[in-house]
């Protein structure tokens, strides 16, 4: 427990050192999303700014105004919707990997970490991560394949009972397993990931390795901790939905944008613990101790050489 | 509040013929066991005696039934066809292949199983008086010919039955129920028993009306009395329509129980062991009713809800359109996922809900408010559903606009959660507006495009065109003319034409152009605004002191500037209609203007000291056919805040969805 609460801790206040990291994900976010959601904006901006009808949206939200506004063939078809917020869903996630090394080391240094070196080791370790993520992305595609098929088996043969509420009950469960199996996945190829760059690994197969094992040696302790952050995320989201219900006013644009923006802000943390966590545990348990060698003495004296010639003695052959 | 919990007290056996009568002369009973009226209500034409025993196994029932039909036609009769409904659920069926083709209500048939399979089957017929006819059976199909269609059997007579006489069929059938896809059926250890008896046809307007069960279709049948009994296994919860007049535990582990129906056109039963059953008495305007309500287990938390929205629709219906007479009504929480929610019969009725049903979701409400609403349009004002599905469910669709209105809030009888609000009358216009110009409500129920269609016509273009009667001829007068309607047509099969003539009536007024687009035409109704423009009269004059004008709002030299200005209406669609304009200046002055809406566009003009700030089509809000609600105004200075809230949630959508994947992807 003092192990977990060590870690917890500790990756925390990694996170609280090196808020910057946080900000500007958080920038990246914001900006990819902002041009992600332009097509929206202007569609709705041309359906809705000078309309009498519209005002239903303003002092509440009638979702039968909106779905009409939907429905409008002005509106973009839900293609070029959906297609731009899924390019811009990839480039956040091509973005977070390109940085995340750098923010690796920064977790790991006890000093504020130099924008050189801080891209330097984005540029080193982009091509080892690229290769964790792939086999991240097999690894974690084909179990959550796997559970969610099971999932649904399961729950499609508790659909013939007559429990109305069996199924419901196995689908919580099953979403839980779920849930538990990949984030110990994550924390398997988070613990890689820390590796990969804090052990100049080129070997990213030793980095997996390493994380696989250590995962599962410490499994308890690990996924206790990412839980835990995992859990303080969900109270992010609906503690900031809910003062959005409760605080803001239905026509407060201002107050509604700055607090959703506050929430995603918060939102990242957690994630970031998780990877503060990694670090911890990394430099704990993974790290190689560095042997600390017996100063060499120094040889006595060599006797000096004798004058005299030494007689060679033969040994009879046999 | 009259709640008691009753038991199911038996009742004076009714005065019904036996089930196996001798002879022809056999008469309709004048009973009213069943409805709080000293004298029947309608003109009795059929007399069900039926005795089926339940085989929970095999889904099956094993029954006789013999009808008696007292022929009113004004000539002989000497064929008769009746619906084997049941016999809808086979893969060449009528039904199927309009599913296949158009969609289904509830149902998607993407490969056919053995348990979807339902039959209804005549073992033997005779007509008293006649021997046995069974060889004289012929299935027919009179809407699209399909020889394989076994919906209608059609059986000739060896002699008319003539004008005035009543004829006796005594009928042997077995009815093997499917899993439900639409109606009826059962569901794992749950039944709905809707449609499962051999049932006549409706001699109407000169002719046998006896359909073929389509996808997009209901029913139609004549007003009479209904003595069933039912044995099913004693573990079993039952309830039908109609008042129980008996249950009687068998030595064989069964038990029989006996109904009485007066003045109703169909009979519905349900078995489950799983029921909760909550039961209360109403005191209506005719005498007391008798409450049940059959709930699932997971659900008996919202016992309440449901009984709490059939007692306020009970009062609303009475307050606006007249008595509800039966003594009894039955709400059924059907199975989860059984297709068996939402839906309708005499005195019984099925709602749709879930484990998880947040009170400001009114899901519940709005299931069991407009099955109740039937029990009007439907069950005492008995118009044909094969061919004017409008007048059953569009007219109840839009008195459940009414009824949610008055007891949820006009803006939020759908949805009210977390300000995210929806009305029923913005949805009945949206599913209008799906398919505004598909087809016209004046039209066979099975002759629509395709099923949205169908749902957008009947029930969302039919609530909406009565709403937008409403804003012609006035609130009151629309009230007036719905209970008219109700009063006059009760216990009868009105036409649209006998609908349509006692709102004319009632208002006074001609209303045919507008009938003629709206219910027989498929034209669509959207006018715009098409621009809005104001300059200064004297605008090649000093450009400067005009512009310094225009900018310095509220400046004292503003007002001495004469501005034209010209508001441009156009009518985009075919839809013709009178159009009130409301135009606004900016100093505070507003103009009514009304456009006959003929010609495709029209412009007015205004010479003031004031300039346009906004114009409006529509004011009062009382159009609800109208294509695009977004277009009726043009406002001049924009205000940007509904999109830019939208746009935010949007845009918080869009970064909590690209953290999630970054969660677990990296």
């Amino acid at each position: 427990m003092n192990d977990q609460k060590g870690i917890l801790s500790s990756g925390l206040g990694r996170v609280m050192r090196n808020k910057r990291y946080i900000f500007w994900f958080w920038l990246l976010n914001l900006t990819l999303a902002y041009f992600a959601t332009s097509g929206f904006r202007r569609a709705a901006h041309a359906i809705l700014d000078h309309r009498f009808y519209s005002e239903r949206l303003t002092h509440g939200f009638d979702l039968g105004v909106f779905i009409a506004m939907l429905m409008r063939p002005e509106f973009p078809p839900t293609d070029s919707l959906s297609v731009p917020a899924l390019c811009f869903g990839f480039l956040f996630f091509l973005a977070t990997a390109l940085f995340l090394p750098g923010v690796f080391l920064g977790y790991s240094s006890t000093y504020r970490l130099p924008r050189e070196e801080f891209f330097r080791a984005c540029g080193r370790n982009l091509w080892r991560y690229i290769r964790i993520m792939v086999v991240a992305g097999i690894v974690m595609g084909i179990i959550a394949g796997l559970l969610f098929a099971a999932n649904i088996a399961i729950v499609k043969k508790a659909g013939e009972s007559t429990s109305e509420l069996l199924p419901v009950k196995l689908q919580f469960i099953g979403m839980g397993v779920i849930f538990l199996v990949m984030t110990t996945l994550r924390i398997w190829f988070d613990l890689a990931e820390a590796d990969a760059v804090l052990n100049d690994q080129r070997a990213v197969r030793k980095s997996i390795a390493a994380g696989f094992r250590h995962t599962f040696r410490s499994l308890g302790r690990l996924l206790g901790s990412y839980v835990i952050a995992a859990l303080v995320a969900i109270i992010i989201l609906l503690g900031g939905i809910w003062i959005w219900l409760k605080a803001v006013s239905p026509e407060g644009v201002i107050g509604a944008f700055a607090l959703s923006q506050i929430t995603l802000l918060l939102l990242l943390i957690p994630r970031f613990w998780q990877r503060g966590i990694a670090v911890s545990y990394w430099q704990q348990k993974m790290l190689v101790p560095v042997v600390a060698m017996k100063p060499v003495e120094p040889l006595p004296p060599a006797p000096p050489l004798n004058p005299e010639p030494v007689p060679v003695t033969r040994a009879p052959v046999a | 509040m009259n709640r008691t919990i009753v038991t199911a007290a038996p009742q004076p056996a009714a005065p019904a013929k036996p089930a196996t009568p001798d002879t022809a002369a056999a008469v309709i009973p004048d009973t009213t066991i069943a409805i709080n009226s000293p004298t029947p209500m309608s003109q009795r034409i059929v007399h069900y005696e039926i005795e089926a025993k339940y085989d929970p196994a095999k889904h099956s029932v094993d029954a006789n039934e013999v009808l008696t039909y007292h022929n009113v036609t004004g000539q002989a009769l000497d064929h008769f066809p009746f619906h084997l409904y049941q016999n809808a659920f086979q893969p060449n069926s009528t039904f199927v292949r309009g599913s296949k083709l158009m969609g289904s209500r509830d149902f998607h048939y993407e490969k056919w199983e053995d348990k979807y399979h339902g039959s209804e089957d005549i073992k033997s017929i005779e007509v008293v008086g006649q021997g046995d006819l069974t060889q004289n059976l012929q299935f027919i199909a009179p809407d699209d010919s399909n020889q394989d269609d076994k919906s209608v059997v059609e059986l000739r007579l060896a002699k008319p039955i003539p004008n005035g006489a009543s004829v006796q069929f005594k009928i042997a059938f077995h009815t093997n129920f499917p899993e439900t896809q639409a109606r009826s059926g059962w569901k794992r250890d749950f039944l709905l028993g809707g449609q499962w008896f051999p049932k006549v046809g409706v001699f109407w307007h000169g002719a046998w009306n006896c359909h073929q069960y389509h996808n997009t279709t209901e029913f139609f049948a004549d007003f009479g009395v209904y003595d069933v009994k039912l044995t099913v296994p004693q573990y079993e919860v039952i309830g039908a329509s109609g008042v129980e007049l008996s249950n009687v535990n068998n030595p064989d582990g069964t038990k029989t129980l006996t109904y009485h129906g007066d003045d109703i056109h169909d009979f519905a039963w349900t078995v489950s062991p799983r029921y909760k059953v909550r039961e209360s008495t109403y005191q209506a305007q005719m005498g007391p009713i008798k409450l049940r309500f059959l709930m699932q287990p997971a659900h008996w938390s919202q016992a309440e809800r449901h009984e709490k929205i059939t007692r306020d629709s009970l009062d609303r219906f009475e307050q606006f359109y007249g008595p509800y007479p039966y003594k009894t009504l039955t709400v059924v929480d059907p199975e989860p996922d059984s297709a068996a929610g939402g839906m309708e019969y005499p005195t019984f009725i099925t709602g749709e809900s879930s484990w998880f049903m947040p009170e400001g979701f009114h899901l519940v409400e709005l299931v069991v408010e407009h099955e109740f609403g039937h029990q009007y349009w439907y069950g005492m004002v008995a118009t044909n559903e094969f061919e004017d599905a409008w007048m059953d469910e569009g007219i109840n669709s839009y008195t459940e606009v009414k009824v949610l209105d008055s007891i949820l809030g006009k803006n939020t009888s759908i949805l009210n959660i977390g300000g995210v609000t929806v009305g029923e009358r913005e949805q009945q216009r949206l599913s209008y507006i799906s398919a505004a110009d598909r087809d016209p409500m004046a039209q066979n129920a099975y002759a629509y495009l395709n099923m949205n269609s169908y749902g957008g016509i009947t029930y969302g273009k039919t609530a909406s065109v009565l709403l937008t009667l409403e804003g012609i001829i006035g609130e009151d007068t629309m009230a007036k003319a719905m209970r008219t309607y109700f009063m006059k047509y009760r216990f009868t099969h009105p036409t649209k034409e006998d609908f349509l003539k006692t709102v004319e009536e009632v208002a006074g007024r001609d209303l045919h152009w507008y009938f003629n687009q709206a219910i027989y035409g498929s034209q669509v109704y959207d006018y715009e605004i098409l621009s809005v423009n104001s300059f200064p009269v004297a605008w090649y004059e000093d450009k400067k002191d005009n512009k310094e004008g225009k900018d310095k709002k509220g400046d004292k030299g503003k007002n001495d500037t004469v501005y034209q200005s010209y508001v441009t209406l156009h009518r985009k669609e075919d839809f013709e209609m009178p159009v009130i304009l409301e135009v606004k200046f900016d100093n505070d002055e507003k103009v009514r203007e009304t456009w006959d809406g003929k010609s495709r566009w029209t412009r007015f003009g205004y010479q003031k000291k004031a300039k346009v700030i906004s114009a409006e089509l529509d004011p009062d809000h009382t159009v609800q056919i109208d294509h695009n609600d977004f277009n009726n105004a043009f406002v001049v200075e924009s205000t940007s805040k509904p999109a830019q809230k939208i746009s935010n949630y949007w845009l918080f959508a869009m970064q909590w969805i690209a953290q999630a994947m970054a969660w677990w992807a990296v």
